[in-house]
């Protein structure tokens, strides 16, 4: 009852865009809709869309989940068949009044004959009036195969918009529909159209428009019985035309990202420079700072490839291993049950050694998926435990592996995408029949309610078919989920690897993949989701063709015109590391480790198989505890101002900074100059060397500095160094 | 008693502001008078200048605190029973014993009314005045009074103990530099303390301001390739002010108030957090939120927001122990002429059923809920609207969580029509659809 309904902001948006919100809010008003008196009318296909429309079902109102008022409808309109039921046999039928079709309540509470808490919906004597009307004197029939919805279509689909004028500017929108196969009609009118952000994007009527009031890319969805569909409207931000014809393009990504700038009129920054390429795909192909030695090397050679060589290097390491073993650890939540670390520890192996021997990425998921047996010696078979109950499994299954938020469909059907009440309790129901003990077993008599049935749910692939209600499915779960056909797998997956590359997804949140949230360049993720089919699921592939575009390879400072812009990726996105990768480079760049619980010295946080390990450095500096799974990439707050705090005058960075046996100590022990340590620590630490204004500025500072006073002006200097920005980024 | 004399940072006015101030002086406006225009005579004069929100975190039943139904049925009623105040006509909830004896300082709105019956999403309403958007994260009162102050050595906005739950009260598309310092602790543990507010030893005073002239030198050099860029959030700077003013540090020490004044407020979390709230406040944080969990009563309301634990002989629950804090929080600030200055806020995302459960619990319920207000320029002695005779819609003056916030806002002397810029350059108003509640103030 508590868990019910947990609904991202996200979805929250359009869910909750009920009237009164913006673009839902109008009555519905006399447009030219000529309807013919002897027309009958139909339940499912034009009076559930004209209470779509009307907000009468949205989840503000009577489509919330307890109804409102005592009148319940399904959350827009997703059951027809229970609608009917509500609107003519309950109430003594008082909702309906064929003699007099006007003072049924469902006409008169909108239209405010009498009075409506909900307001003013429906405009008297309006089209949408009268049909309710002709509906209900001929008795609120309901049809026993009512017409099928074949088609549905909007323009447009993608628009870029030129024509501003005071600020703003007008789309048309229309929507046509298709019954039965039959010719498409207009439905514009009962279509319902929603502005994911109503301050840049309006939505107005008669006919049909969008006012957009802002720059950038905009999204519409728009709503016609059970179809959800999005809209695409981009507005320039440049005056002048953008040619990028010329700019150079190592791959198909390239083609996408410009085309899409030529599109906004935005220019690009510069390439970057090698010793800046160098720090930012070591950051995040493997989650480390380079080392000093490897960098002078990269910096002399004057090999064409030697981007490429690099990259491939990477991908090869032991270090690549590690830090996308702490990513997939991340994303399945690995973490240790009361009285058995050991099964997460065999579950962090396997997902390491499965790394280490490349691998497909869709083995690795079935593995997980079909895996039975003792959990602390086969790995995968933990992904099972991770889960608390069946229905947990099918939330975190739909999460990792599709990037689907599932949970809204366990009380209705989710809003804003296909799933039903019935696909989430069918998935649930197919890993019901697990027991999740220590050891991992087949429950043949496991089952899940459905409660829109109160009944077992049965076993389903989600929105494809209905399985035996016996057996084991898990086989063919697998079967369907990584099917070079099911896209969702693949999309996720590219996503998310592109995510690990630039600090967010192309569709952003990465856990949120649906039609009706097509993200920045929908085509390019598509593209690079068959691109990994068709390379076999292998995720080094797929991150080299990221790593060696012209787009990742740009310089992270933006041109006087491109600043606008961090969505499109006309600049590198700087954002600040991940705790653990920057708690690492702390280690790394004083020489001293941090100590985590009872791990051996030298232990790096993204190699800690226990998350939320005693660590009172990651506490403070903020990190995910795998409770859930972990979505984000990038860091929180950093703790914010107690982490601060922490770095200023805790013991984190002042005890390792002083350190005898630290970076610093060894050097000055060493009788290194201050010149020289500096150099060795922006080597270490930046991935360069100091330029000539930095030079000349710490050797101002450094003159006059007391024989015996020089250590701790050090560790100042690097200190500084240490919590600088350029520091604490990727950039 | 005045505030006790923070002042600002000499280079300590908002980007904002100093924009503002440069475009009035050129219209010819001195500085009094852009401080005369924070009153404009259309708006109410402000009197606040700072606010203790009590987050009643999990949403407390209206039934069971400030909205009694003696009359109703049994399973409305509810385990309590209705007790006068000292405002003849009100009654509270028999568990609000010393917040009855202060009603006449105490402004209730009983009809506040929402939609949104989910925790994640009403807490985003009511701590912004905004329903939740794909869109946008919107700030927390807490972090847009933040950015409406000139920077003093206090952090504006605190969180006590922190809102690792509870990102709604977070600083939205503000970002960083407006997030709450959280103090990650419990105020009522007898070793408490601000963890990292004292100098390490081997680095005293000196060399932390070396090292802040270090970091604003690099951060000067990285941005120098990009030389348009924004300013570097000022969240280290902050840091820098704090631990550089020892009266700043003082205000986060409870070992100065006496064991008496301790005692007043009550040794729970509460308590101990209201008492440091008081002394923040003084000390020139402008908005400071606590965030008191577990109000989310689904079973044994008795148990929950009475007892405490089973067979407690004096209640030591939910409700008396807000109900102790609250009281002496109030009183506290009157005794120091400090009541007036201050707007103290009791309230949670929504209110509960107004049937009790099988689990002699109630279960979310945002049509019809209530706050309590203290000080900082609200009329004491006063209920305003009403919730039908179950409780469980309102009957009278309908209030929105954005009226809330419009009306909070402009107790605080923040122009709720005014404009926030989101990173990418959009104006926000600071409150979109909210009617100020007149009622309210006094």
């Amino acid at each position: 009852m508590i868990r019910a309904c947990l609904v991202s902001m996200a979805l929250a948006a359009l869910w909750y865009a009920a009237p009164g919100d913006g673009a839902a809010a109008r009555a519905i008003t006399p447009v030219a809709l000529a309807v013919p008196q002897a027309f009958s009318v139909d339940f499912d296909t034009q009076i559930v869309p004209i209470l779509t429309r009307s907000g009468c079902n949205a989840g503000a109102c009577h489509g919330a989940a307890a109804g409102r008022g005592g009148f319940h409808l399904s959350l827009f309109g997703g059951d027809p068949a229970q609608d009917h039921d509500s609107i003519v046999n309950e109430l003594e039928g008082r909702r309906v009044n064929p003699l007099k079709p006007i003072e049924s309540l469902l006409i008169a509470k909108p239209s405010e004959r009498i009075k409506h808490r909900g307001g003013y919906r429906i405009e008297k004597q309006s089209p949408a009036e009268e049909l309710l009307a002709q509906w209900i004197a001929a008795g609120a029939p309901r049809a026993k195969s009512p017409p099928k919805l074949t088609f549905f279509e909007v323009t447009p689909a993608m628009r870029v918009v030129e024509e501003f004028k005071d600020g703003q500017a007008s789309v048309p929108l229309v929507a046509r529909a298709g019954f039965d196969g039959r010719p498409p009609r207009d439905v514009t009118a009962w279509t319902l159209f929603v502005s994911a952000d109503p301050m840049a994007v309006e939505i107005e009527d008669e006919p049909a428009r969008a006012i957009v009031r802002r720059r950038g890319q905009h999204i519409l969805i728009a709503r016609f019985m059970n179809r959800v569909v999005p809209i695409r409207l981009i507005a320039p931000f440049g005056q002048a035309a953008v040619d990028h014809s010329r700019q150079p393009r190592a791959n198909f990504i390239d083609d996408h990202i410009l085309d899409q700038l030529s599109m906004l009129r935005l220019d690009v920054s510069a390439r970057a420079g090698d010793a800046a390429f160098f720090r930012r795909v070591h950051l995040d192909l493997i989650g480390r700072l380079p080392e000093k030695r490897a960098l002078q090397s990269f910096l002399g050679d004057s090999a064409l490839d030697k981007r490429a060589k690099l990259v491939d290097r990477l991908l090869a390491s032991e270090e690549f291993v590690e830090f996308w073993t702490f990513k997939l650890a991340n994303l399945l939540g690995n973490r240790p049950m009361p009285n058995d670390s050991q099964s997460a520890a065999a579950f962090h192996g396997w997902l390491a050694a499965e790394l280490r021997q490349r691998r497909p990425l869709d083995q690795i998921a079935r593995q997980m998926i079909t895996a039975l047996g003792d959990t602390r010696t086969v790995g995968p078979a933990y992904f099972t435990r991770l889960s608390g109950d069946a229905r947990a499994q099918a939330e975190r299954f739909s999460q990792a592996f599709m990037g689907v938020r599932m949970q809204c469909a366990n009380c209705h059907n989710h809003p804003l995408d296909r799933w039903t009440q019935d696909d989430y309790h069918g998935l649930a129901a197919i890993f019901a029949k697990l027991e999740r003990g220590p050891v991992v077993k087949l429950a043949p008599r496991g089952a899940v309610t459905n409660p829109r049935t109160s009944e077992p749910a049965l076993p389903r692939l989600p929105a494809l078919r209905m399985l035996d209600a016996e057996g084991d499915h898990r086989q063919a779960l697998a079967d369907w989920l990584t099917a070079p056909e099911n896209s969702h797998f693949a999309r996720s997956l590219a996503n998310r690897l592109w995510q690990s590359m630039f600090g967010r997804g192309l569709v952003d949140p990465v856990d949120d993949l649906r039609s009706t949230n097509p993200g920045t360049h929908p085509e390019l993720l598509d593209r690079l989701a068959a691109d990994l089919v068709a390379r076999g699921y292998d995720a080094r592939r797929t991150l080299r063709l990221i790593a060696l575009s012209e787009t990742y390879n740009r310089s992270s400072t933006p041109t006087p015109t491109n600043r606008v812009d961090d969505l499109f990726y006309s600049h590198f996105p700087t954002r600040p590391l991940q705790t653990q990768v920057l708690a690492d480079a702390w280690s790394d760049v004083t020489g001293v480790a941090d100590r985590y619980g009872q791990e051996p010295p030298g232990t790096r946080a993204i190699a800690l198989i226990h998350a939320a390990i005693p660590s009172v450095s990651l506490d403070i500096l903020g990190r995910c505890s795998r409770q859930d799974s972990c979505q984000e990439d990038g860091t929180g707050d950093g703790g914010g101002l107690a982490g601060l705090l922490h770095r200023l005058n805790g013991p984190f960075l002042n005890e390792r900074l002083a350190s005898p046996d630290g970076r610093l100590g060894k050097l000055i022990r060493q009788g290194r100059s201050v010149d020289d340590i500096l150099e060795e620590f922006y080597l270490t630490a930046l991935g360069r060397k100091q330029d000539d204004a930095e030079r000349a500025f710490w050797r101002s500072q450094a003159s006059g500095v007391a024989d015996g006073q020089r250590a701790a002006w050090l560790e100042d200097a690097i200190w500084a160094l240490l919590n600088s920005r350029e520091f604490t980024t990727n950039h | 008693m005045p505030y006790l004399g923070m002042q600002p940072h000499p280079s300590s006015m908002t980007r904002r502001d100093s924009l503002r101030l440069g475009g009035l002086t050129a219209f010819g406006l001195g500085l009094g008078d852009w401080f005369n225009l924070r009153t404009r005579a259309a708006a109410p004069p402000v009197k606040a200048r700072a606010c203790i929100l009590i987050w009643l975190d999990g949403g407390p039943s209206h039934l069971e605190t400030f909205d009694p139904k003696p009359d109703a049925p049994q399973e409305v009623r509810g385990p309590f029973a209705a007790i006068p105040t000292s405002v003849p006509g009100i009654h509270l909830a028999e568990v609000l014993p010393n917040t009855a004896k202060i009603m006449d300082k105490i402004a209730i709105v009983r009809s506040i009314t929402s939609p949104l019956g989910e925790h994640g999403l009403a807490n985003h309403y009511l701590l912004t005045g905004y329903k939740p958007t794909a869109a946008l994260q919107y700030p927390s009162f807490g972090s847009v009074v933040a950015h409406h102050q000139p920077r003093g050595v206090m952090p504006a906005y605190v969180a006590l103990p922190d809102i690792k739950q509870l990102p709604a009260a977070g600083s939205g598309f503000m970002g960083r530099a407006m997030q709450p310092f959280a103090i990650n602790g419990d105020p009522a543990k007898g070793d408490f303390r601000v963890r990292d507010l004292e100098f390490s030893p081997q680095v005293p005073e000196d060399r932390i301001r070396r090292r802040q002239g270090f970091l604003s030198q690099l951060d000067r050099f990285h941005r120098a390739a990009d030389e348009a860029a924004a300013p570097v959030d000022g969240a280290f700077e902050q840091a820098f002010r704090l631990v550089t003013s020892p009266k700043a540090k003082q205000a986060f020490d409870l070992s100065q108030e006496t064991p008496e004044t301790r005692a007043r407020y009550g040794p729970r979390t509460i308590g101990q957090s209201c008492l440091l709230a008081r002394r923040l406040v003084e000390a020139g944080a402008a908005f400071v939120t606590i965030n008191n969990t577990g109000w989310d009563t689904h079973a044994d309301l008795s148990l929950r927001l009475k007892d405490g634990y089973a067979g407690a002989k004096v209640g030591v629950g939910l409700v008396p122990s807000f109900d102790m804090a609250f009281a002496a929080l109030v009183g506290d600030l009157r005794d120091r002429g400090l009541l007036d200055q201050t707007l103290v806020i009791a309230m949670g995302e929504f209110g509960r059923t107004p049937k009790l459960n099988t689990s002699r619990g109630r279960d979310h319920w945002p049509r019809v809920f209530s706050a309590a207000f203290a000080g900082g320029g609200i009329g004491g002695g006063q209920v305003i609207g009403a919730s039908d005779r179950v409780g469980e819609s309102p009957a009278a003056r309908p209030v929105t969580p954005s009226d809330l916030a419009a009306t909070i806002y402009t107790l605080l002397g923040v122009d709720p029509k005014s404009e926030l810029t989101t990173p990418d350059g959009r104006p926000i108003r600071i409150n979109q659809d909210g009617t100020l509640v007149r009622e309210l103030l006094a």
